[in-house]
């Protein structure tokens, strides 16, 4: 529930509303804690909301993820707060945390948007829309996507001309040029980080042309391309939108490579390729789709079985360490490969490439706690201070740590992970309803 | 809260000036978006076929299109006999 009488009195607090902040935040809710979820961006759901389908089910991914979403939304011990971040994180002497609380104007009252999208229809601007991953253009007057949650519009200040048709179109008078930054501080009892992960930035290996081959593009932007809410009619190369027919995917592209400071594995690349691969042979049968790998790490429940059936559906497995791509005239790339099976150097030709981007920690996160170290472990994610009793324990007493922002992991697990961290928090909650905690 | 007011715009003309940049960006969607539909006016097109009567280069002409797709100005219609490019006609009663 968006609330703008903004009580100032929590249980918990809950950073980052993906899949796994969202669910510690219903878990918490559901045994009657008042818990304050906030997010960076202007919608919750995070990173799966914007998924095609899941491996190795292949289940909607929006399917699962909305009717969570409502549930948030709908619950009554839930606030939800987007476009806010916590700063200034103080623990006191018993063992509860304050907390400065930050939200950004979005210029639009939520409340009272009903998501009719004619100040979108009214907006002049057309810019990059971030949440296609560029591969189209949205509104400055725009809601997120359609199963964003608020469903609400937001103005993009930095590229708006301020020409005023939305304000003009709205039929609920909701749009507010004159809103600005809200700043308030919150007490509560206990903190769950689950702040996530960002994507490995592929212009940091050059020699892949991502950003300068049109058609080199990356798995969040195919994933996108897969989705129902997808950027263009179907799947289509971006130099020119012909419809593929031979697409390579490069695997562990910024995992497992210390040259570019990611020296882990990303643990999900292997099995989203693959399942990439099986939705592409279905909405392109004709093609042929390659996959170019180190190892493949098919290491759950069923992700060997997801493998086989990719290969059996005819999805082509080489065991190859890609050096160089280059671009043809006709936006074609050749592919330039040691095939680790013969030791030779190959060349092959594709008429568009994925690369298989790993997962990195998102930075700045101990900057959030002022007089408590959060300490990170050596591969720069929240360090988890008793992994095998305790996995969401962190160095600070009180603070928990769910999903991706611990360690690369899937959605099952960042289920799992939030489901620990919830209940070591209800635990501290109660522990200091009865004084038991020494900080 | 329904601010009551449709022009709470003048008060941040009065804080900010819009950028050259953003007035360009705009510039150029207008102008191209006007060439799409104009182009589209009589016959369906593909990419290519757009990027040479707009002298644009492909990959923009894509971007634009599927930005008028979205906004409910254009809709597909059909596929060349090559299974290799879409064609593209003005939205029916778009
Ligand atoms: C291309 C791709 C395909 C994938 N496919 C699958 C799949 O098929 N099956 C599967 O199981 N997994 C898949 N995954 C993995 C899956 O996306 C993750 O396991 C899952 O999204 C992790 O959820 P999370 O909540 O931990 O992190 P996130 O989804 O990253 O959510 C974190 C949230 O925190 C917010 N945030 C960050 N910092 C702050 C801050 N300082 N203040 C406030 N808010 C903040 C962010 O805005 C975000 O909303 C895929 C990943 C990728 C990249
Ligand atoms: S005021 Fe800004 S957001 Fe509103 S219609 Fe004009 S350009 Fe778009
Ligand atoms: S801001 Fe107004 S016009 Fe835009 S979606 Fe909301 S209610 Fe509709």
């Amino acid at each position: 529930m968006q609330d703008n009488n903004k009580v100032k009195e929590y249980d918990a607090l809950v950073i980052g509303a993906g899949i796994a902040g969202g669910e510690a935040a219903l878990n918490l809710a559901n045994v009657g804690n008042r818990v304050l979820l906030i997010d960076k961006d202007l919608t919750v759901g995070g990173k799966m909301i914007m998924l095609s389908k899941v491996f190795p089910t292949l289940d909607c991914s929006a399917c699962i993820t909305t009717p969570k979403v409502s549930e948030i939304a709908r619950h009554s011990l839930i606030t939800t707060l987007t476009s806010t971040e916590a700063s200034d994180i103080v623990q006191k002497d018993n063992g509860t945390f304050e907390a400065l609380i930050t939200t950004q104007p979005r210029y639009v009252h939520i409340e009272d948007c009903t998501g009719c999208q004619l100040c979108e229809e009214a907006c002049p601007v057309n810019v990059e829309d971030e949440y296609q991953y560029g591969l189209v253009g949205r509104k400055a007057a725009f809601i997120p996507f359609s199963i964003a949650s608020p469903r609400a519009a937001a103005i993009d200040i930095e590229n708006c001309t301020l020409c005023g048709a939305c304000e003009r179109a709205c039929p609920t008078n909701c749009i507010d040029f004159t809103q600005t930054v809200e700043k308030f501080m919150i007490e509560c009892k206990t903190v769950i980080v689950a702040t996530g992960f960002q994507l490995f930035d592929p212009t940091l290996i050059p020699r892949y042309g991502y950003g300068r081959f049109k058609n080199v593009i990356t798995s969040m932007q195919m994933e996108r391309q897969l989705a129902p809410t997808r950027p263009f009619n179907t799947v289509l190369r971006p130099s020119d939108g012909k419809i593929p027919d031979n697409i390579a995917y490069v695997l562990c592209t910024g995992s497992r490579d210390k040259t570019v400071g990611t020296p882990i594995c990303s643990q999900v690349c292997c099995m989203y390729s693959t399942k990439q691969a099986q939705l592409l042979m279905g909405a392109l049968p004709m093609a042929d789709i390659t996959l170019y790998f180190l190892h493949i790490r098919a290491f759950g429940k069923g992700f060997n079985e997801f493998y086989a059936q990719a290969q059996s559906m005819g999805v082509e497995y080489v065991k190859g360490k890609v050096a160089k791509i280059t671009e043809k005239e006709d936006g074609n790339l050749i592919l330039r490969y040691e095939d680790i099976s013969t030791g030779k150097v190959t060349e092959t030709e594709h008429d568009m490439v994925v690369l298989s981007v790993g997962i990195l920690p998102n930075q700045g996160i101990t900057g959030l706690f002022k007089n408590r170290k959060l300490e990170l472990d050596q591969f720069n994610y929240i360090s988890q201070s008793n992994p095998l009793e305790s996995p969401a324990t962190t160095s600070i007493k009180g603070v928990f740590v769910a999903g991706v922002a611990s360690a690369p992991m899937d959605i099952p697990d960042s289920i799992l992970s939030a489901g620990a961290a919830s209940s070591e928090a209800a635990n501290y909650i109660r522990q200091l309803s009865v004084k038991q905690v020494e900080v | 809260m329904n601010v009551g007011n449709k022009k709470t715009v003048l008060k941040m003309k009065e804080k900010r000036q819009v950028s050259q940049a953003v007035k360009d960006e705009l510039k150029l969607f207008t102008k191209t978006k006007k060439a799409i539909l104009k182009a589209l006016k009589d016959n369906k097109k593909n990419v290519p076929e757009l990027s040479e009567e707009l002298n644009m280069p492909t990959d923009r002409v894509l971007y634009f299109l599927m930005s008028l797709q979205k906004y409910g100005f254009v809709q597909v219609d059909g596929i060349d006999d090559m299974d290799e490019y879409f064609y593209y006609k003005l939205k029916d009663n778009g």
